[in-house]
């Protein structure tokens, strides 16, 4: 049996993530936060929190609003021993019931996002998202021909010559813009992405749009996104019917990072 | 006393490893406790195990899947039981040694195939008992020949409801046998209960045929026109992911419903929820209803073979509705999802009536019938008081006649299917 300990946690309607460990604290024990680094690279970011007894032979820490976290992925360690070392945890019960109805909320600029998840090899780890602004997608409709996207915008609003852009990914220059229907809170839109023209600018072979909302002419794009929510891997399980015109495939999808983007195939 | 458990497989998921774990955790508090799994195919068990309970593996199947041994069909393990692919000469002397040298007072099988070794192989002065999670009727006749014969040497047989403890004593003549009802528990949730607000729809269980899933994405559509804010959130994998997908793409539904993937433990997944569903064709308990009532959950379920009936009190804490019947599974959800304060009444119904399937009361009755048996393999008697009534006898023998023939009959089509080919 594996001797890692197992910690709970519940995250409130503010991001606040309360852990819950079975065990009682023991002198100098902490946890620690890492920002994941990529591949080869030096861990750069770690957070480290108290652990303080929560009767019951259970100890908690705290994780408020602040510190904001970096966006990307968190793994949660144990530090034990006078050199302290890590040790991972186990997942036990996440209650994110909080986070379910995010999306009805304002969320205020930087956004900030945690989610609780469980690694793929077992392990409790952080999905965080911190973007300036964001564009949370809501429905998106899909018909034989086309595919229109609900969105609404936190910390930013749409100006006059507010735009939509679909950018071809990994491609220079390949930009498709669109006239998005703005709501007169100038929050909610709404955007029509045509199948067959998507097909055509893609050109030959397959490619992959990233979706943008341009809130006036010069400001920063943002990137069209479902963040507000308890689902931290969303990828497998939004899942949108594809749409075929002549020889090509044309699908709405979540990216690995819960970003909206259209992908073009080629049908076999 | 020391209690050991015979598991399939203690390291997937699923009603019988989730109840075996909640049983074995809670007579842990006062008895030495193992559960001993058959099989391994990973380092960790799906669910989180009490570390009283000593969990050990019989067969690893990551080394040993291409073991000489595993390559050859069982013997004593019955060539009818469901999961029979699954054992081999490998299982057969693995299971044999390891009941040949307990040191259990009491051994508790939890499918057909372990209760047949466990009768056949558990030592004299061992006790044993049989657990049925699934029901006689929906047996094989070839598979009810074969327990008919061997769970006659077991000293309890339990199932988990009312109606299939009845179907045994009916249709099965095992006397000095003790069948009784034993409802799976399920443990105090360590969670506040779901409060009633969520528009999500939760519901549970492998993606399989009987499950479903298809009749409730369908009834479903009614909640998702008429209130397109709310979600059916269904938990769990298998064979019919895929067609399920389809169907939603087909239906329009893929912003309000959703495949989830594997959860477990589901308690933090149901409380996310207000109303639970089940769309089931059969149901031998009903283990995900007992669960999200636990959370405050009113369960919108078929009234199908067995358990939903004998769990959910229709109206008051949960609706039951006909078998097959899309119409009524759809108007039940949307009575629960137009009306808030019904839904929230309902849901405190469920948490309420639920707490009879505690760990508590449960383990009562189950610590019950350990003792009796233990008591009455040591004095070398018989457990079932009294002889089987005359009736009860014939009965018997008419339902093993029949099944008998069945058996025949289904040999001879194979052999006519076979002699086509």
């Amino acid at each position: 049996m594996s001797t890692e300990p197992r910690v709970g946690c519940a995250v409130d309607v503010n991001g606040r993530i309360t852990f819950d460990l079975a065990a009682r604290p023991v002198e100098g024990e902490q946890l620690l936060l890492r920002l994941r680094p990529k591949k080869g690279r030096p861990e750069q970011t770690l957070h480290v929190l108290c652990l303080e007894p929560a009767g019951d032979g259970r100890s908690r820490a705290v994780l408020g609003p602040q510190p904001v976290l970096a966006e990307g992925r968190w793994d949660v360690y144990l530090l034990r021993g006078p050199e302290g070392e890590r040790q991972r945890l186990r997942p036990g019960l996440r209650d994110l019931r909080a986070l379910v109805d995010g999306r009805l909320r304002d969320w205020p600029s930087p956004l900030a996002v945690r989610i609780p998840y469980v690694t793929k090899d077992g392990h409790l780890a952080i999905r965080a998202w911190l973007r300036p602004a964001h564009a949370e997608a809501d429905g998106i409709d899909v018909t034989d021909r086309s595919m229109t996207v609900t969105a609404r915008l936190h910390g930013a609003s749409l100006g006059t010559g507010a735009a939509v852009q679909l950018r071809l990914r990994g491609r220079d220059g390949a930009v498709r813009t669109l006239e998005p229907q703005v709501a007169s809170d100038g929050r909610s839109l709404s955007f029509t992405v045509g199948c067959a023209e998507l097909a055509t600018a893609t050109g030959t072979g397959s490619g992959v749009w990233n979706v943008f909302v341009l809130p006036e002419p010069g400001a920063p794009l943002i990137r069209v996104a479902r963040l507000l929510d308890d689902v931290a891997d969303r990828k497998e399980v939004f899942v949108y019917p594809p749409v075929r015109v002549g020889g090509t495939v044309v699908r709405p999808y979540y990216t690995v990072d819960n970003d909206l983007s259209v992908e073009v195939t080629q049908a076999d | 006393m020391k209690i050991s458990f015979l598991l399939h497989n203690a390291y997937g998921i699923g009603g019988t490893i989730t109840t075996t774990f909640n049983l074995a955790q809670a007579l842990a508090e006062r008895h030495e406790v193992e559960i001993v799994s058959v099989l391994r195919h990973r380092e960790h068990p799906s669910f989180a195990l009490d570390p009283r309970v000593t969990l050990r593996p019989l067969v690893d199947l990551r080394q040993e899947k291409e073991h000489e041994l595993h390559l050859r069909p069982a013997r004593v393990f019955p060539r009818a039981e469901y999961r029979y692919g699954q054992y081999s000469e490998l299982t057969d002397r693995r299971i044999g040694e390891c009941l040949a040298g307990t040191d259990a007072d009491v051994v508790i099988g939890t499918r057909p195939g372990l209760n047949v070794h466990l009768a056949l192989e558990a030592p004299r002065h061992v006790a044993r008992i049989g657990q049925e999670h699934l029901t006689l009727d929906n047996h094989s006749p070839r598979l009810r020949g074969a327990l008919r014969r061997a769970y006659r040497r077991l000293d309890v047989l339990t199932t988990v409801t009312e109606a299939d403890a009845g179907t045994y004593r009916r249709k099965m003549r095992l006397p000095g046998v003790r069948v009784q009802a034993l409802p799976n528990s399920v443990p105090d949730p360590a969670l506040p209960a779901a409060d009633g607000s969520a528009k999500v729809v939760v519901a549970a269980g492998r993606l399989v045929p009987v499950k479903r899933y298809d009749l409730l994405v369908e009834a479903f559509a009614v909640v998702a026109a008429e209130h397109p804010d709310w979600q059916l959130r269904i938990y769990g994998t298998g064979r019919e992911h895929a067609r399920l997908q389809r169907l939603i793409a087909e239906r329009g539904l893929y912003n309000n419903v959703f495949l989830m993937g594997a959860a477990a433990p589901m308690e933090a997944e149901w409380v996310k929820g207000s109303i639970g569903a089940t769309a089931s064709d059969f149901e031998p308990f009903g283990m995900t209803i007992v669960e999200a009532m636990r959370c405050g959950l009113p369960v919108v379920s078929t009234d199908c073979p067995y358990g939903p009936g004998e769990i959910i009190e229709d109206g008051v804490d949960g609706r039951l509705v006909p078998v097959g019947d899309r119409a009524a599974l759809g108007a039940a959800l949307l009575e629960l999802v137009r009306d808030d304060e019904r839904r929230r009444r309902s849901g405190r119904a469920a948490l309420q009536n639920a707490r009879r399937f505690a760990p508590g009361p449960v383990v009562e009755q189950a610590e019950e019938l350990l003792a009796e048996a233990v008591s009455a393999r040591r004095a070398g008697r018989q457990v079932a008081r009294g002889r089987a009534r005359m009736h009860q006898v014939l009965a018997g023998q008419g339902f093993a006649a029949r099944d008998t023939a069945l058996t025949a009959a289904d040999a001879v089509r194979r052999a006519i299917r076979r002699g086509q080919r």
